[in-house]
């Protein structure tokens, strides 16, 4: 049996973005899922972004994965979100075609040297002297590996619900990985259940759009990747000057390892908007035992920042109304996705359910939604490089360890992906710190506080929110995206030179006065923008005029963060010793002690922002490490 | 600060002779430290529950003396560690050996305030509380007693949670319309946010007012003696203090630099300052002493100003004593026996005739006193904590991240939600700070630094 260096089980979001991270890198890479043309699927909404979300895409954008790019060259619908609350919280989401966001990245990774794909069901990992050896697929075979990644999702004893039918399942018509799961369990990994799900289908003929809202996207479509902001600035450009008609314009244009894919649209489908009527409230309130969810089928905790619509009625009872998006799931794709109606009531119920929406009285379904309740792992058991404190060389990544979104498991599959080929290399690890990106903020919140819910990002989960922005984020990363190597080096160059222009910019408007103000002074004047001032530099693009404005308008807030940053990070570098026990560290309180024995945080910095952990607590571990290391000397 | 874990002991009670001093002696030896010296009926490591032991201390065959022994087994001690405490009589030298006995025995001298870090660190007092141990202890009056036992009740420590928790509640709001679309969940309306604003501005003007008051209690009021050459202004000082303790003369300057003496006056710690007699002069070290005068006066919380009444208010002492606020200050008219100048009718100040040499007057100059630092003080109200130095700074920069904050979201420009949050994050964490929530190695150590040793 041919032995890899690295194996990535599941080819959703997260393993996608593993396995190329891990091949890109040089390792030789399998991907084991459970059919090769469900890779990259988007099991439920059709689109990528959005607020915070839309953070995590640019940076992994900016370090070299996929998610990004395939978003922006599949999309149908271009939006920018937020756009009267300031550059640190606008977003980007991306409506995309649901048939060619799979495909692409399919196409990607057959095209991706070093990196195999088996379609097979892995029913055990191989362990040797804690160690991570491989796995074991359901015929019963071994595929060895130096390094394995589990990116299951929601597969892992997954089940799902419509009303008070259920199955085994990790997604609708697929099965659930019920033996790794137990397999996991015997290891010792401490697993609980989460739940989350998604709305039926509806025909897009079946609606009535006269009586919704129309929502258009944006003109021209905000992108995340700047290889396809590029290519859109260029083909708008020629395709215009040769008449193409629009769709077919980037057809042939795009060549991922020599295969062109998708249309890369100039043209977009608009989205509806509807809502519910009492009518709906009052069909879910009397079926209310009838649903998986409130019938109490379903143990697991559900999302509460996006919850069924069961849960909406049952938790905000005074309100006669809620939004419903009317999302279409691609070009060439009937479906229509009703965002906002995610229930597990009973397909009949359901449907008079939909019907009692303006525009849906005719709605023809194509499939029914569901509620699907799933095995996590509680991912306090991990490092900050995803790697399992428990088994060397396993790494957990994706849904599996409690998150919400296709963002969330993109941004840890990248980082497990980068990880494991780190270690086999004898690298150093790749870690982000929270003052970094918001995928720093992401794996040390699930790795130091663990999560109840599924874990969904928002921006106020970042203390440094006004310098982790998403036009900044390839200029922040600039450094790590070069290391890595994941980013061709004239886009490096490019970026390069656009932050080299921005700054020598601030450094003119602070050092030119006009009036008795110098220009930076009058940029931070609200309402004042960089075109509003007397002496502008011409040279400079439209990105750069609004990076520069940022710059200038958030400065003082900027350096109040850098303050906080330097401040937290000496805690940071106070590292733990793995062999510290917590039962011996005099005067602790129980509580600490419990609950820095479950963590094992890495360092000081880590320990003092678990919940409950108090700062008199810190301190005695700070003098007991002195002390160990003293003895030791 | 050394947050070592073993077992420290220190005299407890003030030095010098006294009925009984206590050496106190805590951490995980202590029991069987004292069971070393401890001849009685019971040893303290026998003793699973708190117990009153009686009993000789004695080092090798020698008795130092009898002794009562108080045993705090942990968890319920002031440190939440073994505690011992000896009564012993009171004297220097018996205190002295039986410590040097303990110490011998492997106990460490404790620093100041170890005792109450310790507390802290093992999480009997929160640190607003921790420094009412220390405020308690240099109380010198029953009022700055009854406002640090309030402290230690944990009076500030609510107040200050409740402003932390209101805080963090705005932000909720502000934040819901940050991390979700106006779509997803309606904007918590404007004019909510902002009564809250003005709420938690308001409490905090509160906690600060009581800053004053807090100085007062703690460090005294500060009362400068001001006035011309010759006019009494020394013998005034030592009456108050019933000593001789400036030097008085017929000869006017005598008092070149200001002086400092501590009285209690009723309960109402004084800080008095004698000061070097305004006048025009040429010799530069008066006029030193001079600008010093000006200089205390300033800062101080009252002011008595002595003329000579047989000479009455002078051009000078009238363009000076317009400039002085009347809630402030006291207008005393010395050496009444020498003749009446009607001239000092014209000045609005409160008034008292004297004869300082006779004492006569001085009951009235007290009264007026008490009068007047009871209007400064709230007396009339219940005892209540009041804010430290500590306090003071933090939450004056809570304060201005509250302006800040507020002036955001009055005048609504796109993107104010984000940069009001980070005003009222900031003001959340200095009040974490005060809390002792946010960890903050300095902080604990300027904290602790202020105990004496023994608590």
């Amino acid at each position: 049996m041919k032995k890899y260096q690295i194996i990535v089980i599941g080819g959703g979001h997260a393993g996608v973005e593993a396995a190329l991270a891990s091949a890109r890198l040089g390792a030789d890479t399998a991907l084991i899922t459970i059919g090769r043309d469900k890779i990259g699927r988007m099991s439920c909404n059709p689109s990528v972004g959005g607020l915070a979300k839309s953070h995590i895409v640019s940076e992994v954008d900016a370090l070299g994965g996929e998610i990004g790019m395939n978003a922006d060259h599949t999309g149908i619908h271009y939006r920018t979100l937020n756009t009267r609350k300031g550059p640190a919280v606008q977003a980007t989401r991306i409506q995309c075609d649901k048939n060619a966001y799979p495909v692409r990245l399919q196409s990607l990774i057959n095209a991706t040297e070093r990196l195999t794909v088996i379609d097979s069901l892995v029913t055990k990992l191989s362990i040797k002297r804690d160690k991570a050896n491989g796995v074991i697929l359901e015929d019963g075979s071994e595929i060895n590996a130096d390094a394995v990644i589990l990116a299951a999702g929601t597969f892992l004893g997954g089940r799902i619900y419509i009303g008070q039918w259920h199955q085994d399942a990790g997604r609708i018509e697929d099965r659930s990985a019920l033996e790794l799961s137990r397999n996991l369990k015997d290891l010792g990994f401490r697993m609980a259940r989460l739940k989350t799900g998604t709305p039926p289908r509806i025909h897009k003929d079946s609606l009535d759009y006269d009586k919704m809202e129309i929502q258009h996207g944006n003109v021209p479509p905000p992108l995340f990747s700047r290889q396809a902001k590029n290519k859109w600035d260029m083909f708008h450009v020629e395709q215009k000057a040769a008449g193409f008609p629009s769709r077919s314009a980037m057809f042939h244009v795009e060549h991922c390892g020599g295969i062109g894919v998708m249309p890369f649209l100039d043209e977009q489908l608009p989205c509806y908007l509807t809502h519910t009527t009492e009518q709906t409230h009052a069909i879910i309130r009397e079926n209310l035992e009838q649903s998986a969810l409130y019938g109490g089928m379903i143990g697991g905790t559900g999302v509460r920042y996006c919850p069924s619509i069961e849960d909406k009625i049952v938790k905000f009872p005074d309100r006669a109304s809620h939004h419903v998006f009317i999302e279409p799931e691609g070009w060439d794709n009937c479906r229509i996705y009703p965002n906002g109606t995610s229930n597990s009531l009973p397909e009949e119920i359901q449907k008079e359910m939909i019907q009692s929406i303006p525009g849906m009285e005719h709605a023809e379904f194509m499939r029914p939604g569901y509620a699907i309740e799933y095995d996590f792992c509680d991912p306090v058991q991990l490092k900050h490089t995803l790697e399992t404190k428990k088994v060397e060389n396993l790494y957990f990544a994706g849904q599996v360890n409690g998150t919400t979104g296709y963002e969330e498991a993109a941004g840890q599959g990248f980082v497990a992906g980068v990880n494991a080929v780190m270690k086999l290399r004898g690298d150093d690890p790749f870690i982000l710190g929270r003052e970094e990106a918001y995928i720093g903020v992401l794996i040390d919140d699930l790795v130091t506080k663990g999560t109840e819910e599924p874990y969904r990002m928002f921006t106020s989960r970042a203390e440094f929110r006004l310098t982790l922005r998403q036009d900044n984020a390839p200029f922040r990363l600039l450094d790590k995206a070069r290391r890595l190597g994941l980013v061709g080096v004239d886009v490096l160059d490019e970026l390069k030179g656009i932050q080299v222009n921005v700054e020598s910019e601030i450094d003119r408007l602070q050092k030119t006065f006009h009036a008795g103000a110098s220009l930076a002074k009058m940029l931070r004047r609200p309402g004042i923008g960089y075109a509003d001032l007397p002496d502008r530099n011409s040279s400079l693009s439209e990105e750069e005029m609004q990076l520069v404005e940022t710059a200038v308008k958030y400065a003082g807030y900027i350096r109040r963060e850098h303050d906080r940053i330097e401040s937290v990070s000496t805690l940071d570098k106070q590292l733990l010793p793995k062999e510290i026990d917590y039962y011996d560290v005099p005067s602790l309180r129980r509580e600490s002690r419990e609950k820095l024995t479950r963590v094992q945080p890495e360092n000081l910095g880590q320990a003092a922002r678990i919940s409950g952990v108090n700062p008199s607590d810190i301190a005695i571990i700070s003098v007991y490490i002195k002390r160990l290391k003293g003895n030791k000397d | 600060m050394n947050y070592e874990n073993d077992t420290i002991a220190a005299i407890a009670t003030a030095p010098g002779e006294a009925g009984i001093a206590v050496v106190r002696i805590s951490g995980n030896k202590s029991l069987s430290i004292a069971d070393k010296f401890l001849a009685s009926n019971k040893k303290p490591s026998q003793c699973k529950r708190p117990a009153l032991l009686h009993g000789h201390f004695r080092f090798e065959d020698e008795e130092i003396d009898e002794v009562l022994v108080l045993v705090m087994p942990k968890p319920k001690s002031y440190t939440k560690e073994d505690i011992v405490e000896i009564q012993c009589h009171g004297g220097y030298l018996v205190s002295q050996r039986i410590l040097r006995c303990l110490l011998a025995a492997g106990a460490r001298m404790a620093n100041p305030g170890e005792f109450t870090a310790r507390a802290f660190l093992n999480g009997r007092l929160d640190l607003v509380q921790a420094e009412a141990v220390a405020d308690l202890i240099h109380a010198q009056t029953e009022r700055a007693t009854k406002s640090a036992v309030e402290q230690l009740k944990g009076d500030l420590s609510q107040k200050l949670d409740l402003v932390y928790a209101n805080i963090m509640d705005i932000i909720s709001d502000l934040e819901s319309g940050l991390d979700f679309s106006e779509e997803e969940a309606p904007p918590v309306p404007s004019v909510y946010i902002r009564n809250r604003m003005t709420v938690i501005q308001k409490e905090i003007e509160e906690l600060i007012s009581t800053h004053d008051e807090g100085t007062l209690l703690r460090e005294g009021a500060r009362v400068v003696i001001s006035g011309k050459p010759n006019v009494g202004k020394s013998t005034l000082l030592n009456k108050l203090l019933d000593s001789e303790r400036a030097i008085v003369s017929e000869i006017p300057g005598t008092t070149r630099d200001t002086i400092e003496e501590r009285i209690v006056l009723d309960g109402f710690p004084i800080i008095l300052t004698d000061t070097a007699g305004l006048r025009d002069t040429e010799c530069q070290i008066e006029a030193e002493g001079i600008r010093r005068t000006m200089y205390q006066i300033d800062r101080a919380n009252l002011h008595i100003y002595i003329i000579d009444a047989s000479i009455g208010v002078t051009a000078e002492d009238k363009t000076f004593l317009e400039k002085q606020d009347p809630a402030r200050s006291i207008l005393v008219r010395n050496k009444v026996d020498l003749g009446t100048n009607k001239t000092s009718e014209i000045v609005k100040l409160d008034c008292i005739d004297a004869i300082l040499v006779d004492k006569q007057g001085l009951t009235e100059i007290k009264d007026m006193l008490k009068a007047k630092l009871e209007m400064h003080l709230n007396v009339r109200d219940e005892p209540h904590s009041t804010i430290s130095e500590r306090h003071y700074k933090a939450l004056t920069i809570v304060r201005c991240e509250l302006k800040e904050a507020d002036r955001l979201v009055r005048e609504i420009v796109d993107g104010y939600e984000v940069l009001a949050v980070e005003h009222l994050r900031t003001a959340a964490e200095t009040i974490g700070e005060i809390l002792g929530k946010n960890y903050h190695q300095d902080l604990l150590d300027s904290v602790f630094s202020k105990f004496c040793i023994g608590k």
